[in-house]
């Protein structure tokens, strides 16, 4: 069990990539805050040492992906959220960046994690197949597909 | 493209009071389970319940085991277990008479003074309380101040009697009457006897009254003197059931035979 001073601390080094993830899958704000308490509770009570801070974060990013899928496959949720609840709901963006970032919750929920991965926080192929517990090569056609899908829609040139 | 994505999702953040909230709730939850849990809670109550049984099996068992021994022998051989209490906790008859006068007086649980008074006044044990017989009631325990109180308090009850013999001793001529299958009234006359009539055994002491071995002691030492002397030594310190000292040991409450 860890101390109130380092799960302070975690909170405030991974709230914002949390918050990533959670907009990403989730579009209410009550679902949000429930996977915040989710994966802090268990980042509290996980009592095996973390190699260095990638590892660290790495864990975290997987328990948050595994917390929302879970959240969305639940019984409760399945039988009581309507598709028309899906309004985004981040926090108030420039309307260039609303465009992008409406563009990549526009894509199929199997490439948003992949981009966000990848685009944002920088990881290659291998290692979103570990964090995700996917093949490589299953990965790098996500990564195709996704980047393919995002330029039709941002019209933007093509990078790597 | 990828600076774009990078700007925008460089532009989401967690609200503080989002922050705020998650904290007080993992903090909440961190104390929690840091109170014992419902199986530790139950330590301190199953403590006390395990207090409860010992304390009332102690007191089960400190109520229950005899501390003293009244005998009372006529001809009826019966054996009052008196507890710490001075209540009467058992009653056993050692031949058929007193088998048969312990189911016909109801003493359990009386004071053993009480009890006492109410078996020697009862009508079955009245035909052998009048004429000459002889009358044996011995208090035996390991407590010597105890002894002594309580043969205080059987003289008293037997005032009225005449031939009535009273004396105390310990607990280990009860074990030695008892191991003989006789009374400690009854045990203590077989020994004095005895000591006249080497042949005799506890099987023929059985069925005989206190009355007839009083005759047989005095019949073999001569005179009815000789018998109260013989069963009075044994109740004195020469005797091999020395036990309780001072003036109470052996004291006759009455002189047989008078």
């Amino acid at each position: 069990m860890r101390n109130e001073q380092e799960i302070s601390a975690a909170i405030e080094r991974y709230a914002d990539t949390v918050r990533r993830l959670c907009m990403l899958h989730l579009k209410n704000h009550a679902d949000t805050e429930d996977i915040f308490q989710t994966v802090f509770l268990k980042y509290a009570l996980h009592t095996e040492p973390f190699s260095d801070a990638d590892h660290e974060k790495a864990w975290l990013l997987r328990v948050t992906i595994n917390a929302c899928k879970d959240l969305l496959k639940s019984f409760f949720r399945s039988r009581t959220v309507s598709l028309d609840e899906l309004v985004n709901q981040p926090a108030p963006l420039a309307s260039d960046h609303h465009e992008v970032i409406e563009a990549v919750l526009s894509l199929p929920q199997k490439y948003r994690d992949v981009i966000y991965l990848h685009f944002y926080e920088g990881y290659s192929a291998p290692e979103i197949g570990r964090i995700l517990g996917k093949n490589v090569n299953t990965v790098y056609t996500l990564l195709g597909r996704a980047k393919q899908q995002l330029r039709e829609k941002l019209g933007g040139e093509g990078d790597a | 493209m990828h600076d774009k994505i990078r700007a925008a999702f460089g532009e989401i953040h967690a609200e503080e009071e989002l922050k705020n909230r998650t904290r007080a709730y993992i903090a909440q939850q961190m104390s929690a389970r840091r109170k014992p849990s419902g199986r530790m809670r139950l330590i301190p109550a199953l403590a006390c319940c395990l207090f409860v049984l010992l304390a009332g099996w102690g007191g089960h068992h400190i109520y229950f085991s005899p501390y003293s021994i009244i005998s009372i022998d006529v001809n009826p051989s019966l054996e009052l277990g008196i507890n710490r209490f001075d209540k009467v906790i058992s009653v056993e008859g050692y031949n058929d008479d007193g088998a048969a006068l312990a189911n016909a007086v109801d003493v359990k649980y009386l004071d053993y003074a009480q009890a006492l008074t109410r078996i020697l006044e009862s009508d079955a044990v009245a035909p052998y309380t009048s004429g000459d017989a002889a009358i044996s009631i011995a208090v035996f325990g390991s407590d010597q101040e105890k002894n002594n109180e309580m043969l205080s308090q059987v003289e008293a009850c037997t005032a009225g009697y005449r031939n009535a013999h009273c004396y105390a001793d310990d607990m280990d001529t009860a074990a030695a009457a008892h191991a003989a299958g006789l009374s400690c009234g009854k045990y203590r006359a077989y020994l004095a006897l005895q000591a006249l009539d080497p042949a005799v055994t506890p099987e023929d002491i059985q069925g005989m009254t206190m009355r007839e071995i009083r005759d047989r002691i005095a019949d073999l030492s001569g005179n009815s003197a000789s018998a109260q002397a013989q069963e009075t030594d044994l109740s004195s310190g020469g005797g091999h059931h020395g036990s309780i000292s001072g003036s109470r040991k052996g004291k006759r409450h009455h002189a047989y035979g008078q």
